[in-house]
């Protein structure tokens, strides 16, 4: 910096008036009401999402063409995926970020493309408990329910009256969904679960003793089975709002807008069987810190399936199921690829750094670690451009701070 | 080469042959050929220039004095409403120091609603900095701006080149547009010795106390007071090699008058006809153009006004409550000469009205005889007026 000049006779001013002084002595903070809030935050699909799938990081592993992790990501959260991915009123694409760019990322097209690939499970994944739990009824609830149990390592048998499973699936008419998409949905789910379904099933709750013998037995309210829990023998149970398990013979209910079962909640039941399913953990195994954590995709794939080559390359990705010609399944899998590829990952900073560039006090700043950024809050006046900017809503203007 | 252009045209062209560096603005009838033509420009590659489509005229001159403060040259093209959103930033220009041209296409204040010729707008802007060249004709727009640039970079003051709706924005005319490289050699590239550069951080613009307030603003007005002169030798340096004058104070058929015809714009072109009808007559008259109204060409009107003893202004803009601005402007010069000059003010051909010849005589009829249509409010005579 110049040193300092002082000027005494006119002839000494410079034509153009300029200083080589700083304005820090002007701390604006003060003028602030609204305080930008640089955190990491939920992308609003996942947010939107019943199921609370994290479908930026799966949409990611799509976007590298690493098809498998991304199926093995979905069923994480969803074991249901082809049934979502056509009867979900799809919330994850209302608050979509790309809308203010061009449109909203097809998601349900993406899951539906996800579930018609063939998944290459591992063969003996998980840590078995020594526990039985035995579900009545295989209605969307229930399945769901068996899966995430099945997942965690508790022996599951699914008991079905009819002669095939789905219960209140089985209703639905060939329009909202082809018997063979079900068949094959429900197939998967068993086989990646271990679960032992058990169709044509006798179901005699009276006769309580006639049952498998189980540690819990609950029953399924989309199972299509008109039944209640004899008294004295359990209790019912909202997985939404209950925290305790109330016996060993459980019935499980759902708020009233679920109880008659409406295809488009679909999500709704799969998060209630998951719901149900953690808390039945905790009660017959310990917590979910004692316990394995909730499932991840590394246990339903083979350890190198993870890094293969052969499946970051779309072009191998395995043909989905279903009619088409080669080269229309070709064609597809790039138009979906192109479509993941549209994703911003919101609410986690990629260090753009539009944020910076458009502060006009150039307070916004890389933070000292290189992760993120940070502002300096003596200087900033909370005019928002740096939230407006931020193409994945890490930053937000907040009522915050004393 | 000659060619036929209408005045936006030819300020499009001007741009062009100025080589400027940064277009910034936002369309408005009628100035929108200027800069449709000038994107078109760009577009083609002629014009090596970043042109910013902004969202409003306040953008278009607060981008212009960031490109300026960057060391490129600039320019910009608005009119009426638009210059009137612009008036914050005028002034910032103006006490950056920034030599902005901007071309002004002179037309009606709304409400009520009207597209047509009125000098109000650019003459509300009169205490804002700016210099203020009004235009005659289509060649006189494009020969202005070149001279413009000159002075605005030697003098570190924003222009503001204007032009009447229609009557020169939309009129064909035959034009000589100058040599590339001829007006390359009378306007080398503009090369700013304070400007911003990250190597040698400053701040523009910042907080000044009392200290040198006074000192910074007495400068701007002696320079803005000496570019009267600096304007009138830049042009004869352009005349020098383009052999057309124009120069702060136009006179004509003044040297033998006793009635002094005074106005700005493109009525100026209209008087000299009207002056030789009336000298038919019989009628010692003589017509003089301010084509500088800031600052006021002080030296050269009381030169060339050095024997009025009639003056007539006619005023296409009101300043309500008062009377024509140009009118008070030449009052106030004549200040000093007060008991010897008799002025009579017109506002006329505002809102569409024609200037024509015939209307120019039946006025000066009405201040030689004191009889006349045009309807007295004030000091001023308004003609085109309802009864």
């Amino acid at each position: 910096m110049q040193a300092k000049k002082i000027i005494n006779r006119l002839a000494e001013l410079p034509t153009m008036p300029s200083t080589i002084g700083t304005m820090e002595w002007n701390q604006t903070g003060d003028w602030r009401y609204l305080t930008p809030v640089a955190a990491d935050k939920t992308a609003p699909c996942r947010r939107n999402c019943p199921a609370g799938i994290p479908i930026p990081v799966y949409l990611e592993a799509v976007n590298r063409g690493d098809v498998q992790t991304a199926l093995a990501l979905l069923l994480a959260y969803n074991p249901l995926p082809g049934l979502t991915g056509r009867l979900c009123y799809h919330p994850c694409q209302t608050d979509c970020t790309r809308k203010k760019v061009d449109g909203p990322i097809p998601i349900r097209e993406i899951e539906r493309f996800l579930s018609e690939l063939s998944l290459e499970e591992k063969n003996n994944p998980f840590e078995m408990r020594d526990k039985q739990v035995t579900i009545i009824g295989s209605g969307p609830l229930g399945l769901s329910c068996a899966f995430f149990l099945g997942c965690l390592g508790l022996r599951v048998t699914v008991l079905e009256a009819n002669s095939r499973a789905g219960g209140v699936l089985l209703d639905l008419s060939k329009q909202k969904i082809e018997g063979a998409i079900l068949e094959n949905e429900i197939k998967r789910l068993i086989r990646i679960a271990h679960i032992r379904l058990v169709t044509d099933a006798v179901v005699d709750l009276k006769g309580y003793g006639n049952l498998p013998k189980s540690d819990l037995t609950l029953l399924d309210p989309t199972g299509g089975l008109e039944a209640s829990v004899p008294a004295g023998e359990g209790g019912i149970f909202d997985p939404f709002a209950d925290e305790e398990i109330p016996g060993y013979l459980i019935a499980v209910t759902l708020p009233e807008n679920l109880k008659n079962f409406k295809a488009s909640l679909i999500a709704h039941y799969i998060a209630a069987g998951r719901q149900t399913a953690e808390k039945v953990f905790g009660h017959l195994v310990g917590s979910p810190e004692q316990g394995k954590g909730e499932p991840g995709p590394e246990i339903f794939l083979k350890g190198e399936a993870l890094e293969s080559p052969q499946n970051a390359d779309p072009s191998t990705a395995r043909s989905p199921v279903g009619k088409g010609t080669e080269a229309e399944g070709a064609g597809r899998r790039k138009g979906i690829l192109f479509e993941a590829s549209r994703c911003l990952y919101c609410g986690t900073c990629d260090l753009c750094q539009q944020c910076i560039s458009s502060c006009p006090e150039a307070c916004v700043r890389m933070n000292t670690h290189k992760s993120g950024v940070s502002v300096d809050l003596d200087f900033c006046k909370g005019c928002g451009l740096c939230a407006y900017e931020c193409p994945r809503g890490v930053i937000t203007m907040e009522e915050a701070e004393s | 080469m000659k060619k036929v252009a209408m005045g936006t045209e030819a300020a499009a062209l001007a741009a062009t042959l100025a080589r400027v560096q940064v277009v910034s603005a936002y369309p408005i009838t009628p100035q929108t050929v200027i800069v449709e033509n000038l994107a078109e420009i760009i577009g083609r590659g002629d014009l090596e220039a970043k042109y910013m489509p902004v969202e409003s005229e306040h953008t278009a001159m607060a981008s212009c004095i960031g490109a300026a403060l960057a060391g490129a040259r600039a320019f910009t093209a608005t009119s009426s409403q638009g210059l009137a959103y612009m008036h914050e930033m005028l002034h910032y220009a103006a006490g950056a120091r920034v030599p902005v041209v901007m071309v002004n296409c002179n037309r009606a204040m709304a409400p009520p609603w009207n597209l047509y010729c009125d000098h109000t707008d650019s003459l509300a802007q009169r205490d804002t900095g700016w210099v203020q060249y009004y235009c005659a004709n289509a060649q006189d727009v494009l020969d202005s701006i070149l001279i413009a640039y000159a002075v605005a970079e030697e003098a570190l003051l924003p222009i503001m080149i204007n032009m009447d709706a229609f009557y020169l924005t939309h009129t064909s005319e035959i034009i000589d547009i100058p040599d590339q490289k001829a007006v390359d050699d009378f306007l080398p590239p503009y090369r700013p010795l304070n400007k911003l550069d990250v190597k040698d951080p400053k701040t523009f613009g910042n907080v000044c106390g009392a200290d040198l307030y006074s000192s910074i603003k007495f400068k701007r007005h002696s320079d803005t007071l000496a570019l009267e002169r600096l304007w009138d030798q830049t042009a004869v340096r352009f005349a020098g090699k383009f052999d057309r004058t124009h120069s702060s104070v136009e006179s004509y058929q003044t040297e033998d008058a006793d009635i002094f015809i005074v106005a700005i714009g493109t009525a100026t072109e209209a008087i000299r006809l009207a002056v030789d009808r009336l000298r038919d007559e019989g009628l010692k008259a003589g017509g003089l153009r301010l084509a500088m109204v800031r600052p006021f060409p002080m030296d050269g009107f009381k030169r060339a006004a050095v024997r009025a003893k009639q003056v007539i202004v006619i005023d296409r803009d009101i300043s309500l409550g008062a009377e024509g601005i140009i009118a008070q402007e030449v009052k106030s010069v004549l200040f000093d000469r007060r008991e010897e000059v008799n002025l009579t003010g017109f506002v006329a051909g505002i809102g569409g009205n024609d200037l024509s010849v015939e209307t120019i005589v039946t006025l000066v009829h009405q201040a030689v005889s004191g009889t006349g249509e045009a309807v007295r409010a004030g000091s001023t005579l308004w003609a085109e007026v309802l009864s």
